[in-house]
């Protein structure tokens, strides 16, 4: 996902509306003149996005199932989906899920990015090895990366972790089987997958802040400790930000390396939102209040999205 | 005085070193471990897969679990699809997305910020929303179980991030180029073609790597799309394939998996740089 802004492209645009010529004047032939270059975009994001998303709205007042429409609208898809007794218990599994890989990837993130950028400075072997190792991890196919966390999880000998337990003289644990246990083997091998684009935001931001800053408070006779706090973290706020509404969106849509790790279980104790709401439309045909747990998704998505585009840089919006 | 503080300063920065390398060899681990392990496995005979941690390095290291997937015409199959469908809509996301980064690029309208913006927020739907209704329109239209079907939606998937990523490469062509080349009687069309094209081809190399790895990892598009097993791709079969592996062929799973991931990591590798500054491009400076 870009974190790009524009910062380069804004005083270019302002030049290319103000020197070039044919720049039309006038809603009609603005539209004409922009009509060819954005209509595929805007047909294939109308035809795959909005009708869809349009459509959601439309089922999740009907009764319609997977197999037919039932006629009619009708508000009670909705009071029955919400008040489903299940609901509350998926929900709080989202939350626990989301917030604590959404942490943890932030923390890690920074933290590795702190420690590559500070091991290029004094040269230290390794960054980059860690840095890529980081990434590989990250362009893993969430089915793929379900499954090798599965083998990692297993309680046969050929289990990666209990093996190593065993060797360093510990009881071997119920990873995938234990259901106080569960959530956290799953939320650790999807920060696993996800630190790297923390990882690789913090690094950016952190090469984004001016070095003078840190010359001063040298001057000024800062520790290291001091200047993390007082340079390093409060320039780091904005990328901070940013970077935890980006990496919420993408654990609350994480679906695949959840169905291909746990299945949700065992019982429910795994099953996320986008899980569940799969199940109800895909397992259970049930598309009336497939499209109500959607519309909850699209909400909170877009939710976050706005908070997200609120604190971007305001250049582009000329 | 002056030496005595700067020798604990330089004692501070050894500690720090020690620190750094500890905190690294940690999270190397962490990152690595899945995947060695899985490799470990992978090289394994059917009787040292049972020996767990003591064996990491088999003892009598095989390829014959590679070659027997490789071999097997399911899963040429599922590979060949996924190199099929995440190609062909890469290249189909960059004629839509290429048009439309130039205009967000150079032209100047009215509420291109709030356009912009409408861009990322889709990126931000699940693709699961979608996907609710679009399954009833594909199986009403006879779309399913056909690739153009499923690469049109891969492409609306990929489309909204990749236009960013163009638009950011574009941007960095100075204007100039496209006037000189509008006062030597170019028309529009002809300096997106002739001057814009060729001078952001780092920027669309790394958009059509970032959307061939999208679309190699691709699962609940065709999982629900694609039914016919003859048209199936990777990620999909890979996960079919876990489903009917028990303990006693998990070195088989293994290779399956690390034969499944080695593309989408050999094409990352391959650009790194380009698609790290690519995303990054210009981020989070304001």
């Amino acid at each position: 996902m870009p974190i790009a802004n524009t910062k380069t492209g804004s005083r270019d645009l302002a030049l290319a509306g103000a020197s070039l010529p044919q720049s039309g004047s006038g809603l009609g032939s603005e539209a004409a003149r922009l009509a060819p270059w954005l209509l595929p975009l805007i047909l294939v994001l109308g035809i795959f996005y909005l009708y869809p998303v349009f459509d959601v709205v439309r089922l999740a007042f009907t009764h319609a199932t997977l197999l037919g429409d039932t006629g009619g609208y009708t508000l009670s898809t909705f009071a029955q989906t919400l008040t489903r007794p299940e609901l509350l218990s998926i929900l709080w599994v989202t939350l626990v899920f989301t917030l604590s890989s959404v942490f943890a990837q932030q923390l890690l993130g920074l933290a590795v990015a702190l420690v590559v950028v500070r091991g290029e400075k004094r040269r230290l072997v390794g960054t980059t090895l860690l840095r890529t190792t980081a990434l590989i991890a990250w362009v893993v196919p969430g089915i793929a990366g379900g499954i090798i966390w599965k083998m990692l999880f297993n309680e046969a000998p050929f289990g990666g972790l209990n093996s190593l337990l065993r060797l360093m003289g510990m009881a071997p644990m119920q990873w995938l089987s234990d259901p106080d246990l569960v959530m956290w083997s799953v939320v650790m091998s999807n920060v696993w997958r996800g630190t790297a684009f923390s990882m690789v935001v913090m690094y950016a931001a952190l090469k984004a802040i001016d070095p003078v800053l840190y010359e001063a408070a040298s001057v000024d006779g800062a520790t290291a400790l001091q200047r993390l706090r007082h340079v390093t973290l409060p320039q780091l706020r904005p990328a901070i930000l940013v970077n935890m509404i980006l990496i919420t969106i993408q654990t609350l849509n994480t679906f695949d390396a959840i169905i291909s790790l746990t299945g949700g279980g065992p019982g429910r104790a795994t099953e996320v939102l986008s899980l569940y709401t799969f199940n109800t439309v895909f397992r259970n045909y049930d598309l009336a209040s497939g499209a109500v747990l959607s519309l909850v998704m699209l909400v909170i998505s877009l939710g976050l999205a706005l908070i997200y585009a609120s604190f971007l840089p305001k250049e582009t919006s000329r | 005085m002056k030496g005595a503080s700067m020798a604990k300063a330089s004692n501070q920065e050894r500690l720090g070193d020690f620190a750094s390398y500890l905190f690294m060899i940690v999270m190397f681990a962490f990152f690595a471990w899945p995947l060695l392990w899985l490799l470990s496995l992978a090289l394994r005979t059917r009787k040292e897969v049972f020996l767990g941690v003591s064996r990491f390095i088999p003892k009598a290291p095989t390829l014959d679990n590679f070659a027997t997937i490789l071999s097997s015409d399911k899963f040429a199959h599922y590979l060949w699809n996924a190199l099929t469908l995440s190609c062909l809509s890469a290249a189909g996301c960059l004629i839509v997305a290429l048009p439309a980064a130039y205009a967000f690029s150079r032209f100047n309208f009215r509420g291109k910020g709030v356009w912009m913006m409408a861009l990322l927020s889709v990126q931000m739907i699940s693709p699961l929303v979608i996907m609710v209704p679009l399954y009833r329109y594909m199986a009403g239209i006879g779309l399913t179980n056909s690739y153009f079907g499923a690469i049109m939606v891969y492409i609306a998937l990929s489309i909204p991030m990749v236009t960013w990523i163009l638009k950011g490469s574009i941007d960095g062509i100075p204007v100039s180029l496209d006037e000189a080349a509008m006062m030597d009687g170019c028309t529009r069309f002809g300096v997106f073609i002739r001057v814009i094209l060729p001078l952001s081809t780092p920027g669309i190399a790394s958009a059509f790597i970032i959307s061939v790895i999208n679309g190699w990892s691709q699962f609940l598009v065709p999982f629900l799309l694609i039914t016919k097993e003859s048209m199936t791709p990777i990620a999909v079969g890979i996960f079919q394939y876990a489903g009917t592996q028990n303990d006693s062929s998990i070195q088989l799973l293994a290779a399956a998996c690390l034969i499944s991931v080695v593309p989408a990591i050999v094409a990352f590798l391959s650009l790194q740089r380009l698609i790290l500054s690519a995303m990054t491009a210009g981020a989070v400076k304001g």
